[in-house]
């Protein structure tokens, strides 16, 4: 008996299994490149010169790196933190009421980073920050986490919006039929549902602002460096392995990252 | 209480962790100041110093000129000093405080952008020329010939970095114009050479050191200091002084206007121009610096280095690369992009 063909399967395009291939080497093998040069004895980028730590403990040694280190994640880390409650309340606002006029309009407000170029966005909150550190002469950390915060949002909000919308709506109106109040709908219906989305939130805009490079560049006081900037900085001089080896981190931390939402998903679903 | 509210402020302030005699804020290239010698001041006057990177003198500019940087010295190159100076973001430098402003050398005193020194103190300073490997080519290097019109020996082997300002100004001095020419007839002498040398080159690419150390590549427009390090890993490799003029750049300390620490600005001022202090920025940063008698105290490998200062004969052809405006500017925009296709 012929197997019957019951939909169309992309995978069955001819070459789609090479194309497959190019595009996974042309996204990892650089990557790849990178790490393995991270372990490179030979201070030269075409040279093998057997495997060595140095880079690393050279790194870890690196003053303006462990600061930059340690700016990347503070900021990383209060910038999720905010952007993603945020976002939450963003996205509940959206898509747990009927649609109303404007609606449109705020979706376009909301994923307004993703539109404009960083640039521009850069230029303006340079301009800004300028005026209120005159102003107030607070020249901390606060500005750069604000600004974070801004920009996280979106990324924060589209998988929030996206698992809220991918709801089944009857599990909140049954709890609602049993006399739940609003609040414990939310807090025993909604939230535990909705967190998976919550946390690919959170990580995104926590690798977002980990990456960010022009907008840090624009507004960052004096000694508020963070690993992109160091790192760019770095360019008109001859590059050393301790950048690979501080690049190779930070794909680490990505990566375990991206580990760990995937176990959180994968136990909820 | 109190211990917890310190150490909010602590974690706010960020960087604030006081010294006896404060602080200072230098905002310059990165990986270009000697950590060493940052130590050596720190211990010295008990000052912390902050240093902030920046990547390029525009993004500099630009941050500076918003106001409210919170830094007290800033590094431009060469030809920023004066817009810093003329936008009125930087102050002139009272030299009574400056005992080792007489260290300065004296090639380095009465410069285009800041006769007398009055406004600017030198960092470091460096050349663009042509890095050779005397096995593939015999014949003189100090010549832009290398790569406008190559000889036969090196068709092939040849690598142009792909940095316009530095290439447009050895090509147009090749051509016999000056550094920003707006003359038609020059500016068509060097498109239709750069268009005719091109496909006897190799590649346009900035890792340079690397490839002339392994003989990937016959010669290469650099950086002096890219061939200082290409030469002690291979001892081939000769520095070519362009006969017909070669670039110059230097970037030079400012203290800005709006300095909150201007004391301890005077007195890092200072400590970079005694000789022995400026020979650890160079051994650090690997160029010259500037600073008469500083070589005495410089590491074995850059003492007498060709590379660093140039013999007599080529003493005056070096021409100080600017950011050209108007006509000159677009001939080399134009220019360039066709020498990408």
């Amino acid at each position: 008996m012929a197997e019957r063909r019951t939909h169309f399967n992309v995978a069955d395009i001819p070459g789609f299994g090479l194309t497959a291939m190019v595009v996974f080497a042309a996204l990892y093998a650089p990557i790849m490149a990178l790490i393995v040069y991270s372990f490179n004895a030979s201070p030269s980028v075409a040279n093998w010169g057997g495997l060595t730590l140095d880079w690393y403990r050279k790194a870890a040694h690196n003053q303006e790196i462990l600061n930059a280190t340690a700016n990347s994640l503070i900021i990383a880390t209060q910038a999720a933190l905010f952007s993603t409650v945020l976002a939450t309340l963003a996205a509940l606002g959206t898509t747990r009421r009927p649609p109303f006029k404007g609606m449109t309009a705020i979706y376009a407000a909301i994923n307004q980073p993703l539109m404009v170029p960083e640039i521009v966005t850069a230029v303006a909150l340079l301009v800004l920050t300028a005026a209120v550190k005159q102003a107030t002469g607070y020249s901390g950390l606060g500005y750069l986490v604000l600004a974070h915060t801004a920009f996280c949002i979106p990324f924060a909000y589209l998988p929030i919006r996206a698992r809220l919308e991918g709801m089944d709506l009857s599990y909140e109106t049954a709890a609602a039929d049993l006399y739940a109040s609003d609040w414990q709908v939310f807090r025993h219906v909604t939230l535990p549902l909705l967190l998976p989305g919550i946390l690919a939130g959170a990580m995104l805009a926590f690798v977002t602002s980990l990456d960010d490079v022009v907008i840090t560049e624009f507004i960052k006081s004096p000694g508020q460096d963070t690993l992109p900037t160091y790192m760019l900085g770095q360019l008109r001089r001859a590059m050393t392995p301790d950048v690979n080896a501080i690049s190779a981190v930070l794909m680490g931390v990505t990566v375990l990252m991206l580990c760990a939402f995937f176990l959180l998903t994968r136990k909820k679903n | 209480m109190k211990k917890v509210l310190g150490a909010v402020a602590l974690l706010m302030g960020g960087t604030g962790i006081a010294s006896a005699g404060g602080e200072l804020f230098l905002y310059n290239w990165g990986n270009y100041t000697s950590p060493e010698m940052i130590k050596k001041f720190e211990e010295k006057y008990d000052v912390k110093v902050t240093i902030t990177d920046f990547d390029s003198n525009d993004t500099a500019l630009a941050k500076i000129e918003a106001g409210g940087s919170g830094f007290d010295l800033v590094v431009p190159s060469a030809g920023f000093v004066g817009i810093y100076a003329e936008k009125g973001l930087i102050q002139k430098l009272d030299l009574s405080r400056l005992p080792n402003h007489k260290n300065i050398a004296p090639d380095w005193m009465d410069v285009a952008w800041d006769p007398g020194r009055e406004w600017s103190v030198p960092f470091q300073w460096g050349s663009t020329g042509v890095s050779v490997n005397v096995k593939d080519y015999a014949g003189d290097i100090n010549t832009s010939s290398i790569f406008m019109d190559p000889p036969p020996e090196l068709h092939g082997k040849i690598n142009v970095i792909p940095e316009m300002g530095d290439v447009m100004a050895l090509a147009t001095l090749w051509a016999g114009g000056d550094v920003c020419s707006e003359d038609a007839e020059v500016m068509k002498k060097v498109r239709d050479a750069l268009l005719a040398a091109k496909p006897k080159w190799m590649s346009m690419d900035y890792s340079t050191v690397e490839k002339m150390v392994n003989h990937d590549y016959g010669a290469t427009v650099d950086w002096n200091g890219s061939g200082l390090r290409t030469r002690l890993a291979n001892p081939d490799v000769k520095w070519g002084y362009p006969k017909e003029g070669y670039g110059l750049w230097m970037d030079n300390v400012v203290l800005l206007s709006d300095a909150k620490n201007v004391d301890n600005a005077y007195l890092f001022l200072d400590f970079i121009m005694e000789p022995e202090n400026a020979a650890m920025l160079s051994a650090f940063a690997r160029y010259a610096n500037g600073i008469a008698g500083s070589e005495a105290f410089m590491p074995d490998d850059m003492k007498g280095a060709p590379e660093l200062v140039p013999p007599a004969e080529f003493a005056n052809l070096g021409q100080f690369v600017t950011v050209c405006t108007g006509k000159a500017l677009e001939y080399q925009n134009a220019i360039w992009t066709e020498l990408q296709k």
